[in-house]
């Protein structure tokens, strides 16, 4: 179940297009990184919040994958649930709104340490495929039972 | 420059973790010792009449359980003797604690009095699997 209950409840997707995403997330955060620039980290957290929270349709490089990469590729039957993916999401969410207000209120350390879990997250998605808030969903649940509450 | 070592940082994390990854996933590991006696959730799954029960443990949120249960199903129809359950324990925190399990599949190899065998994180390597399974189960694979 997504993190909010109230949500609609997206189809199972193309597992490929999530990674597609998460490369150009990736991108996204390397470049907060390197130039500290808290107005381009908002704009993902606002990303992160609306795929989490409101739908996976609103994802921008879900329809940038659709139209340019997807007609290109093999197709697939393999695909993937969406309700894991929405939880990724919003792990993503909570670390670039934690690095947000680190750069935006001048404590640069707290916004580079967020940004980086935030970038090994998305990296991991992308290069190797693995969904560690999904993975660690038991970890989680045990020691930080809020965070992980599902609905 | 921080924002650069930080990057670098984080490059190093995730390759760090992809071949820790690539090692265990799928392993067959030894039986943990456990303490405390196996939880009822999970030994009511139990079927006295298959020689093994593989005890796969889901949560809702997780990716690879689809790949885990179609690689469990697809065994458990040509090897006889062995079964696949799956249990979900998204709101069933204290079992995953009780059996000392940290991530989604996790699957256990019980026998029919509830001993385990061994497990698996991630999503089993079928040949392995039956390999190390092998002298626990009745004939030979069909």
């Amino acid at each position: 179940m997504p993190l909010d209950a109230t949500a609609t409840k997206d189809a199972p997707v193309d597992p490929r297009g999530p990674r597609f995403s998460a490369w150009i997330t990736t991108a996204i955060l390397a470049v907060v990184l390197l130039t500290g620039s808290w107005r381009l980290l908002a704009a993902q957290t606002v990303l992160f919040g609306m795929c989490a929270f409101i739908s996976l349709k609103l994802n921008p490089w879900g329809h940038v994958y659709r139209f340019a990469v997807q007609p290109r590729i093999k197709p697939t039957t393999e695909r993937e649930e969406a309700a894991p993916l929405r939880f990724a999401q919003g792990v993503g969410f909570v670390f670039a709104l934690t690095g947000t207000i680190g750069y935006a209120t001048g404590l640069t350390a707290l916004g580079v340490v967020a940004t980086s879990a935030a970038l090994v997250a998305a990296l991991l998605n992308a290069a190797v495929g693995l969904c560690l808030g999904c993975e660690m969903f038991l970890l989680l649940r045990r020691y930080a039972p809020a965070l992980a509450r599902p609905q | 420059m921080t924002g650069v070592w930080a990057l670098l940082g984080a490059v190093a994390v995730v390759a760090v973790i992809a071949v820790v990854l690539r090692a265990r996933d799928g392993r067959v590991r030894e039986a943990k010792a456990r303490a405390v006696s196996l939880p009822a959730p999970v030994r009511d799954l139990l079927d006295p009449d298959a020689a093994v029960t593989l005890v796969q443990l889901s949560t809702t949120l997780c990716a690879n359980c689809r790949q885990a249960r179609a690689v469990l199903e697809g065994l458990a129809g040509r090897v006889e003797g062995l079964r696949h359950v799956e249990l979900d324990v998204t709101d069933l925190p204290e079992v995953a604690a009780d059996l000392g399990v940290l991530r989604a599949p996790t699957t256990l190899a019980l026998t029919p009095s509830g001993a385990e065998l061994l497990r698996v994180g991630g999503v089993p390597k079928p040949d392995a699997l039956v390999a190390a399974l092998r002298p626990h189960l009745p004939g030979p694979i069909g």
